[in-house]
């Protein structure tokens, strides 16, 4: 197999991954500071993407209405995040793990029929500016040039974050919940609060991640449920809550799914399941991660 | 004198008679057009009544069937869904009375419908949907269909690929099929068939995806890279449209021949900025194929006239052609009554905007053709057309009618 064909599959495998890292990331701080398992993380990523697609159809004619939506869809959907919070997620934090999921799952479904009411069933399509439309080539492999963009807008929230959660106060703040909420409140910072940005972030890097694939392929209804899975591979091999650990775990979902296409078709989802499989019986907290708070 | 009078007055009333009509005036003819206005069908089911429509102007400015009975329409949203579209059906017949539905784009909704029109002894005419079922098994008399079926159009993208590595050498293949039952079904017919009419085919490699992908990246490179002459593909509708915009920005399609999806002259125009050049598609009845038959030609200008220059779509076309296809069934029958209609459309020979067609005796199928092209630019068109067309007759598509009989008879078992 020549060189510039697996550079362009790991490519294709870092993109995938990075795409998966934009979806998974939101899920896992999600559940690493609110220990809530929310199952319409992928429909809000969804929302985002036909978000995106209505933001870009009324400046259509414009070259930068691509890269004026996405941020737009992501603020919007950000807003969505924030009013499901304050709605409902704030009323299931101390219930059952399976509750959680039972109640965001019903969510995931009534934001799929709303999502078929406003936008209809068609499939929605954007076109992407011309500069993006031709091949680039990286030592001689074609790679699609949007994926630069992609691998630049990964990165740049896999090191904001990180920021964030780092050098931050905020950030501290987070971290510090994810240990001890207790604690935290004790010491007056207003957890509800915390709680509410938090899952509005989460939901914030979704609604960037849907306008990002917007422009990869067709937005089309059913999406959502099976990049849930997915994420939950990523999480689940990377460790609930850690980002390095949803960074790492999406790249290997990326380039395992990646190169298994090339050499073994029929297993490529196969192995990524039993990757999944074998590091829950091994390191039942996933790579990176830490056992479930009580 | 009496006399006189009395002849007077039996002149003047049949005077009187003749001028208010003494036969009592021809019934209309009511047609019931039942189609996915709403739901996946509501582009294709729009630019099928558009065409009907086109076809009852035409007949009613000449007064109608026969000459007499104008064709009223009544027009109802089956919302693409079988539960819906037997509703909408049974309120045509019993409501409003039609003698014949124009029904649907979906099959599933087509196949609901059929055991109603058969019960209610009602013509039924699937002008769009296409499963081979809905005329194969489970046979009525009253439905015929102008579609060329699903077998045919999998049969014409076999015989027209391997018309196509005939003549460009292709040797290699790889299939790239969507992971659940009909991707697999497709894919494994499309393989023995071309085994059967290009033996010196091979397959390469397999790829499926699963239903629903939205990452096709590394597929796109994997197959790239294994430099296949071609790529033969059974993916889903959605999962297509996001494969072709994935693959688009590698200049896939500018390397490697890409067969198998279809796309008729709605998506041709839809899609006119946005779709590859190069790809190798199927379609159900452009117009651009049949120009030289004068029935087309008349129609896309009548079309284009009444609808702000539009051009026709396959789904307009097979809607016109199911209008006419009646009213030839009437003006053999002589009559609009439903029993003769339907007698004398079996067997017959229809002149349609496609050419001489004729409704195959065993299945009530028209014997139409398949069309296999390639995706180009035409100055002619502000969208792209199926250049180096092939028309892929019924006698070259259509299931024998040995295996009709045999799945007629493995379904009474």
């Amino acid at each position: 197999m020549e060189f510039t064909f697996l550079f362009s599959q790991f490519m294709s495998g870092l993109t995938y991954g990075l795409m998966l890292f934009l979806v998974a990331s939101g899920l896992s701080l999600i559940f690493g500071v609110m220990n809530i398992l929310n199952f319409a993380h992928a429909t809000l990523w969804l929302i985002g993407a036909y978000i995106c697609f209505t933001f870009w159809s009324l400046m259509e004619a414009h070259q930068f209405a691509l890269w004026v939506s996405i941020p737009l869809a992501a603020l919007a959907t950000a807003a969505t995040g924030w009013v499901c919070e304050v709605v409902l997620i704030k009323r299931i934090y101390k219930r059952e793990l399976h509750e959680q999921l039972l109640i965001t799952y019903a969510m995931a479904l009534i934001f799929g029929d709303l999502i078929k009411i406003v936008w209809g069933p068609t499939d929605r399509l954007i076109v992407r500016p011309s500069i993006i439309q031709k091949p680039l080539f990286l030592f001689g492999a074609p790679i699609d040039s949007y994926f630069i963009f992609v691998i630049l807008i990964g990165v740049a929230v896999a090191v904001g974050l990180w920021w964030f959660l780092k050098y931050t106060k905020y950030g501290h703040i987070v971290k510090a919940a994810v240990y001890s909420r207790e604690m935290v409140g004790a010491l007056g910072i207003p957890i509800p609060k915390i709680y509410t940005w938090v899952f509005t972030l989460g939901i914030f890097i979704a609604g960037l991640a849907g306008g990002v694939q917007s422009a990869i392929g067709s937005v089309t209804l059913g999406m959502d449920m099976n990049i849930i899975i997915q994420a939950f591979c990523v999480v689940v091999i990377g460790g609930f809550g850690s980002l390095m650990g949803t960074l790492v775990g999406s790249l290997i979902v990326g380039e395992v799914f990646s190169f298994a296409i090339l050499y073994w078709p029929d297993g490529a989802m196969v192995l990524i399941f039993v990757i999944t499989a074998m590091i829950l019986i091994v390191k039942p907290w996933g790579l990176f991660g830490t056992p479930l708070r009580a | 004198m009496k006399i006189k009078v009395l002849l007077s007055m039996v002149l003047a009333l049949s005077i009187m008679f003749s001028l208010s009509g003494n036969a009592p005036a021809a019934e209309p003819y009511n047609l019931g057009v039942a189609l996915g206005f709403t739901g996946t069908g509501t582009l294709y089911s729009k630019d099928q009544m558009e065409g009907i429509q086109v076809a009852v102007d035409e007949i009613n400015k000449e007064g109608g069937f026969l000459k007499k009975h104008p064709i009223k329409v009544f027009q109802q949203d089956t919302q693409t869904k079988p539960d819906v579209g037997v509703r909408t059906v049974k309120d045509l017949i019993l409501r409003d009375k039609v003698r014949a539905v124009i029904n649907d784009y979906s099959s599933a909704v087509a196949v609901a419908v059929k055991p109603i029109c058969r019960e209610y002894k009602t013509l039924h005419i699937a002008a769009i949907s296409n499963s081979e079922n809905i005329t194969k098994i489970n046979y009525s008399p009253y439905t015929f269909q102008v579609v060329p079926n699903s077998y045919m159009q999998a049969k014409a993208a076999s015989y027209a690929v391997a018309q196509m590595a005939k003549t460009k050498g292709w040797k290699e293949y790889v299939t790239l099929s969507s992971d659940y039952e009909w991707g697999r079904s497709t894919q494994e017919e499309v393989v023995k068939d071309l085994k059967k009419v290009a033996p010196f085919l091979s397959v390469k490699k397999e790829l499926w995806p699963k239903l629903g992908e939205t990452q096709f990246a590394s597929f796109v490179t994997s197959i790239m890279s294994m430099k296949p002459d071609f790529v033969y593909a059974c993916l889903a509708s959605k999962d297509n449209v996001t494969f072709t915009e994935q693959a688009k920005p590698y200049g896939f399609f500018d390397k490697i021949p890409y067969v198998g999806s279809m796309q008729s002259v709605t998506e041709l125009i839809t899609e006119a900025k946005t779709m590859p050049r190069g790809l190798v598609a199927i379609s159900r009845a452009p117009f651009f194929a049949h120009l030289d038959v004068p029935m087309m030609a008349e129609f896309v200008k009548n079309y284009r006239a009444k609808y702000n220059g539009k051009y026709p779509s396959d789904w307009a076309v097979m809607g016109y052609d199911a209008v006419y296809a009646l009213k030839q069934g009437i003006e053999k029958a002589g009559s609009i009554d439903t029993e003769k209609v339907k007698d004398a459309m079996k067997g017959l020979t229809v002149n349609l905007t496609r050419g001489k067609l004729q409704f195959r005796p065993i299945d009530n199928q028209l014997r139409c053709s398949s069309y296999v092209g390639v995706v180009k630019d035409d100055p002619k068109y502000p969208f792209p057309i199926l250049a180096e067309l092939i028309e892929i007759k019924a006698a070259d598509s259509e299931r024998p009618e040995a295996e009709i009989i045999a799945a007629r008879q493995a379904e009474k078992k």
